[in-house]
């Protein structure tokens, strides 16, 4: 029992990571590392089926064909290499991971019970790595935490109805129309006042200035001669 | 009486300036709604089943009040000027006129931001993309001009490829999800137009999948010039509602 768990590809982050049939998964790197001489499987079951699962189970029977997933069968191997593919450096720095339902051509051929195909549901799904000498099982990993796959909705259940109205909409609809009320007002006010004004309101205002400059001056010239004299 | 020469003389200055500043912005309203107008916005089909053509009707009415406003603007200064009060009344009278239309255009240029929405080009998209049986032409132009965005914009679906993994449609009818998680024309392309790299276009690679989605592409550019037209003169109507009340002041101030 080696104590690594199978995960989902988080680095580098790919868009595909669960789609409606497949998965990604990271490879195994460094762990089966006592086992040069094993065959290193990876068993996909029903996650109630995990739980069951005999690892002296023998890849490539019916009992653990892919084509007969998910029924009868619950759990089935596939995905067998060995400790080469799986090695501990990454010099290349290339992208290393294992991509679960990947292969289309031999879904529905019973002579390629090891077949990598695509899965039939949404899930949920567990996985773990098992090393196998000869029919031998040497070492497996811990099973994975459970991975749904995605649901597809229908197009119909996008609503294209409107998304209401913004608050810069809203914004702009208030205050241009305040303004707006305020400048009816004074322009209001402006004809009522120029209309009172026209019919003679207030059209004395300019006279009592020329009025009152005159009785100034006439003060003015007549104090100077009384002071004089 | 010199003080008030004074500030009459400063309410003067300030509404020759503002009304300057009003012939100015009329005429870059104009040359902005002008713009809007006359670039292409028919490129692709995709976008006529969705569009909205109010903000057509914006940018038209735009143009003629950027124009009023110039002219407008020239009446002002004329009056301020000769201290005429039925020029400024009429000038008051018409900038009203206008005021009014720029606000219904600001109004209708911000409705038609709100609208513009990515679910209208997700629907259609999902429902017509590589529809199997082309029995109308449209289906077919649809899937041509959705191809040509992908490539020419290097993205994919309307909000990103996870689009055909969420939603059923008829390109999943055809192309089972293992093969195909999405178009052949979401992966990065080589001159002769192949995917440079398959199996990382299938697993969504950055380097061999195009993850963004084509909204912006589409719709960003209409988007941008809307917001200028209503916010452009949605500042235009407040400096020229200054200006009125400082018109309407100095008319009640002056003596004709």
């Amino acid at each position: 029992q080696l104590p690594y768990k199978p995960v989902l590809t988080q680095k580098p982050p790919v868009e595909g990571v669960t789609t409606a049939s497949t998965f990604v998964l990271d490879q195994p790197r460094c762990v089966f590392q006592n086992y040069s001489n094993a065959d290193i499987w990876l068993v996909v079951a029903l996650e109630q089926a995990a739980s069951t699962f005999n690892n002296t189970a023998k890849p490539g029977t019916p009992e653990t064909a892919f084509q007969g997933f998910p029924d009868p069968v619950h759990a089935y191997m596939t995905l067998n290499t060995t400790l080469v593919n799986y090695p501990c450096t990454n010099p290349d720095g290339r992208i290393m991971v294992l991509r679960v339902g990947s292969e289309t051509s031999c879904a529905k051929d019973v002579t390629r019970p090891n077949c990598n195909g695509p899965l039939p549901g949404p899930g949920p799904y567990r996985v773990k790595f098992l090393a196998l000498e000869g029919s031998v099982p040497v070492a497996e990993t811990d099973w994975s935490v459970p991975i749904m796959l995605r649901t597809a909705k229908t197009p119909s259940s996008i609503s294209t109805a409107g998304s209401g109205h913004s608050a810069g909409m809203i914004a702009i609809a208030t205050i241009l129309s305040i303004l707006f009320a305020i400048l009816l007002a004074g322009l209001v006010a402006m004809l009522v006042f120029w209309s009172s004004d026209s019919c003679g309101g207030s059209s004395t205002f300019s006279k009592p200035e020329s009025v009152s400059v005159r009785r100034y001056n006439t003060h003015h010239v007549y104090d100077q001669p009384a002071a004089r004299l | 009486m010199a003080k008030s020469d004074d500030c009459v003389h400063i309410l003067q200055s300030l509404l020759i300036f503002g009304n300057v500043v009003i012939g100015m912005c009329g005429i870059a309203l104009t040359a902005e709604c002008i713009y809007f107008v006359s670039s292409p916005h028919g490129l692709y089909p995709l976008l006529k089943a969705t569009e909205n053509s109010d903000i057509d009707a914006a940018a038209w009415i735009g143009i003629f009040v950027g124009l009023a406003l110039f002219a407008l603007s020239i009446l002002g200064i004329i009056g301020v000027i000769k201290v005429s009060k039925t020029l400024l009344l009429v000038y008051i009278i018409l900038m009203l006129i206008t005021f009014a239309f720029e606000t219904a255009s600001c109004i209708t240029a911000a409705t038609h931001q709100d609208s513009l929405t990515p679910e209208p080009f997700l629907k259609q998209m999902l429902e017509k993309y590589q529809k199997s049986d082309p029995a109308n032409n449209s289906d077919n132009e649809v899937t041509k001009a959705w191809d040509e965005v992908m490539i020419k914009n290097r993205c994919c679906g309307v909000l990103g490829p996870s689009d055909w993994q969420e939603y059923t449609s008829a390109f999943r009818s055809t192309h089972n999800d293992a093969d195909y998680p999405w178009p052949r024309t979401c992966c990065a392309l080589d001159a002769q137009g192949h995917p440079v790299n398959l199996d990382g276009c299938k697993l969504g690679v950055a380097k061999y999948c195009n993850i963004k989605g084509c909204y912006d592409a589409i719709s960003g550019p209409k988007n941008r010039h809307a917001w200028g037209v209503a916010w452009f003169g949605f500042a235009i109507l407040c400096w020229t509602f200054c200006v009125l009340l400082g018109t309407m002041f100095y008319w009640s101030v002056i003596e004709d």
